[in-house]
């Protein structure tokens, strides 16, 4: 909550005396008219990238995971790297929307549906990676069980297949709870529109909402309840992907914080993505009254505690690595401080611990150019994060015969690329084509939308 | 707001005093007939004091931190937990004196020949222990001190400089807090078995220390209001916030634990599942699975609902649960490494609740006794009391 100066007053979340009308314009404008030179632009880079992505995954598919860096010992690389990467960034969007929503933090209106809808995508890029570190992505079908002729079943006791679980349960409720938000938008949009074709689309896509005091009400009980669930299911995701190492017996996986540390980083990551975006968009549709410099110091605060809690957890890696007494635990970690990749530890640890230390400043948090630096630092330090802890652990086995190095290939950077194209493509249509901000809830946060009346008490 | 300061009844410090020596005479006796015994328990009976006291002074930063006005009107309530917290300073010299016989490692024979705790003992070593708790101990002083004197300050002119000067304190206080707070649960609860070590102990023991803090917050609350000593205007609704964020809490102790448990369980390492092996032993079964079902399962299912969180009443009843479980959590932490194979309750463990609850009462009334027991003048006041679902 935001208060002023006084202490007595919330600060308005929307700055300036804005007309609902004016909102809606705003809002919808991007879904209205045709896109400026721009968002070609953007739109060419992005699905350029993803296409450079698809040709190096055709190429893998045609010749095999042979083409990747990926060796022995280290069996798990960039695959899994992005795969991690990718859930991370979902984690910010439920976040925002679900958690933040429990805890009545309205400053979240005017970012969770962008937020969300980055949720959503996220996942699907995510959603790649497992599918084809596999090798032959045209079997995984198997790893749904089903009773089959085969008599095959999966490894229920692998916590690879409870990512499968939680990872699908996680976006098919992160999908409902998006769309039915989007209801009362696109009813906006079926009656503001023009075009008999957008009319049909949106029709369909609001289902029959007249935004009726039975519709409201049955609509704000879902939301709730749907944040309810969305709640567990959001740190059920990345505690599972934690469990991926953590059950193992690798030295640097096999650690009990694991779990709360991931999400976490998680959060940490979503939200330096989601700030990165949302920088630019509420400079490209003229938003910066509803997106406001007050929403993104907020951003920044959590950005802080959140890169403090990774920090936290760093150090007491470091610390029980060493109380452990166990020599195993401790040369891990002096190799990753200190060893063949430390330069990628030492990015890791000053893009995420370090840097962000600077939110502590009023200052830089409400500088918005510093802070999309900080931001894009956040996404490379997560990003090298997973590198580090998979990477440094599988080439430091336990026989030190079996010792190696792992080198990235082109394919590689090529499908990182990809990746970051499909998000990037996805979030430009998304931007183009549905409304950005919640319409109907951003209304509830301006000045003179609370209820006039001061309740006394007698 | 129509607060009007009423005392609280002197039956507070008279049955509070009555349990009190009650308690510290089953405590004598214990030291004379089983010391070692009697060192598990008062290590018990104070690491539920830190609890109280030092979880609710995490809990009054945290008010400031996130700028929360639902909170407000039982902000004092929690600085008169909190001040448990001087009181720990005089309580942690008994435990000194038992260092020898609560830790493994201080036995200097035991350590020479232990090639682990040798290696530990730049950590693990007497001196460097009693500065590290004298160090907890004077932050958490000092900030008690600093943040209830602006708060009581604001009492008599509402300045909103002091809501601002505690926000600052808090967020200095945040990141030591939790140092200190991992200083504390790896010192004087993981070193009771000291070839034991779990990364994400500190971020339990956190956990369950903020649940009991919420527990006594909201305990006290539900019985002042009852007695008539809060505002009228003090609805359901806030109380159903604080119901909600120990229902939250706990949730969140419940998956900690849970983290814990499955990664070594599933990794079937030596070297710590030993730790939950001894938790697993005789009777000790049946204190694990009380403490999956009492701390979490019933609590769980009873609070999930929105209805009985606004219901004073049922709070009233589930705040006591809760401060049991978390009674029951630290017993289960501690008292492995003395009985093993089987859990034990004798007559010396008696002294537990009936000092807990008799210094909790003398303290928080003689603390009450010089405060209004609502932030009269706080800034937010206003729109606290005003809070509405």
């Amino acid at each position: 909550m935001s208060l002023d100066a006084t202490y007595t007053r919330e600060i308005p979340l929307v700055e300036g005396k804005t007309s609902f009308k004016e909102i809606d314009d705003v809002i919808a404008r991007p879904t209205e008219t045709k896109p400026n030179i721009k968002w070609f632009i953007a739109i060419g880079i992005s699905s350029t990238a993803l296409l450079t992505g698809a040709v190096c995954l055709g190429l893998t598919f045609w010749y095999g995971i042979g083409l990747w860096g990926n060796n022995q010992p280290v069996g798990w690389a960039f695959d899994i790297i992005n795969f991690v990467f990718w859930i991370g960034i979902g984690h910010a969007g439920t976040l925002i929307s679900a958690i933040l929503f429990l805890f009545r933090q309205k400053w979240r209106t005017g970012i969770a549906r962008f937020a969300e809808g980055m949720t959503i995508f996220a996942v699907m890029t995510a959603g790649i990676f497992p599918a084809i570190h596999t090798g032959r992505p045209w079997l995984d079908g198997y790893l749904v069980p089903y009773p089959n002729q085969h008599g095959l079943w999966v490894n229920f006791t692998s916590p690879l297949l409870w990512d499968v679980f939680a990872v699908s349960t996680y976006f098919t409720v992160s999908f409902v709870f998006w769309f039915i938000g989007l209801i009362p938008d696109f009813a906006t949009l079926r009656d503001r529109t023009t075009s008999g074709i957008k009319k049909a689309i949106y029709t369909a896509l609001s289902l029959g909402w007249r935004g009726s005091n039975r519709h409201w009400q049955h609509y704000e009980r879902v939301y709730l309840i749907l944040a309810g669930l969305s709640t567990p299911l959001v740190l059920s995701v990345h505690t599972i992907v934690s469990f991926d190492f953590a059950v193992s017996v690798i030295p640097g996986w096999h650690t009990t914080i694991f779990p709360p540390y991931f999400v976490a980083g998680a959060i940490f990551s979503g939200f330096g993505m989601v700030s990165t975006v949302l920088i630019i968009v509420r400079k490209v549709f003229d938003m910066e009254h509803i997106i406001t410099v007050n929403t993104l110091e907020k951003m920044n605060k959590i950005l802080l505690a959140t890169g403090t809690m990774v920090g936290y957890a760093y150090a007491m890696e470091f610390f029980i690595a060493w109380y452990s007494g166990n020599p195993i635990e401790q040369f891990t970690f002096i190799n990753r401080a200190f060893g063949p990749y430390s330069w990628a530890y030492w990015i890791m640890f000053s893009c995420n611990v370090f840097f962000p230390q600077l939110f502590w400043f009023k200052k830089i948090r409400r500088n918005i150019p510093l802070t999309f630096v900080l931001v894009l630092l956040v996404n490379v330090g997560m990003w090298f994060e997973r590198y580090v802890i998979i990477v440094t652990s599988l080439t430091r086995d336990y026989l030190p015969s079996s010792w190696g190095m792992y080198f990235p290939t082109m394919y590689d950077f090529g499908i990182l690329l990809g990746s970051f194209g499909l998000f990037f493509t996805l979030v430009l249509l998304f931007a183009k084509t549905m409304p950005v901000v919640a319409m109907s809830e951003i209304k509830a946060v301006t000045e003179g939308a609370q209820p006039s009346h001061k309740h006394k008490h007698e | 707001m129509d607060y009007i300061k009423k005392q609280l009844p002197d039956s507070l410090t008279k049955t509070g005093g009555i349990m009190l020596a009650v308690g510290v005479l089953i405590l004598i006796m214990a030291f004379i007939f089983t010391p070692q015994r009697a060192f598990f328990d008062y290590l018990w009976i104070y690491l539920f004091l830190v609890s109280i006291g030092v979880g609710s002074l995490a809990l009054v930063a945290l008010e400031y931190l996130v700028g929360a006005t639902w909170s407000t009107p039982f902000r004092r309530i929690t600085e008169i937990l909190a001040s448990m917290t001087p009181v720990l300073i005089i309580l942690a010299i008994p435990l000194f004196f038992g260092m020898h016989d609560l830790f493994h490692w201080t036995h200097a024979e035991v350590v020479e020949n232990d090639a682990i705790l040798t290696a530990k003992s730049p950590y693990l070593n007497v001196e460097f222990f009693i500065a590290r708790t004298a160090f907890c101990l004077l932050l958490w002083v000092m900030f008690y001190f600093l943040l209830t004197r602006n708060s009581e300050k604001q009492d008599l002119d509402g300045d909103p400089k002091f809501t601002k000067r505690n926000v600052t304190l808090s967020t200095i206080f945040a990141p030591l807090f939790v140092v200190t707070i991992t200083i504390a649960a790896i010192d004087w609860a993981m070193s009771l078995e000291p070839h034991w070590f779990s990364t994400i102990f500190g971020v339990y023991y956190f956990a369950g220390t903020i649940v009991a803090a919420l527990a006594a917050t909201t305990y006290a609350s539900v019985k002042l209001k009852e007695g008539g000593y809060l505002d009228k205007a003090l609805g359901n609704d806030s109380f159903y916030s604080l119901g909600t964020l120990m229902f939250g809490f706990n949730v969140f102790w419940a998956y900690i634990a849970f983290s814990q448990f499955i990664l070594i369980w599933y990794a079937d390492l030596p070297e710590e599942t030993f730790w939950l092996i001894h938790r697993w032993e005789g009777s000790w079964k049946f204190v694990s699975l009380a403490l999956l079902f009492f701390h979490f399962v019933f609590p769980f299912l009873i609070l999930v609902g929105r209805n009985i969180k606004t219901n004073i009443q049922a709070l009233k009843w589930m705040a006591p649960w809760m401060l049991v479980a978390h009674a029951l959590d630290l017993y289960w932490l501690i008292f492995p490494t003395l009985f093993r194979g089987n859990a034990s309750f004798g007559w010396q463990e008696l002294s537990f609740p009936l000092i807990v609850i008799g210094l909790t009462m003398v303290v928080f009334k003689m603390s009450a006794n010089k405060k209004n027991l609502m932030a009269i003048k706080d800034p937010k006041m206003e729109m606290g009391l005003d809070f509405h679902l």
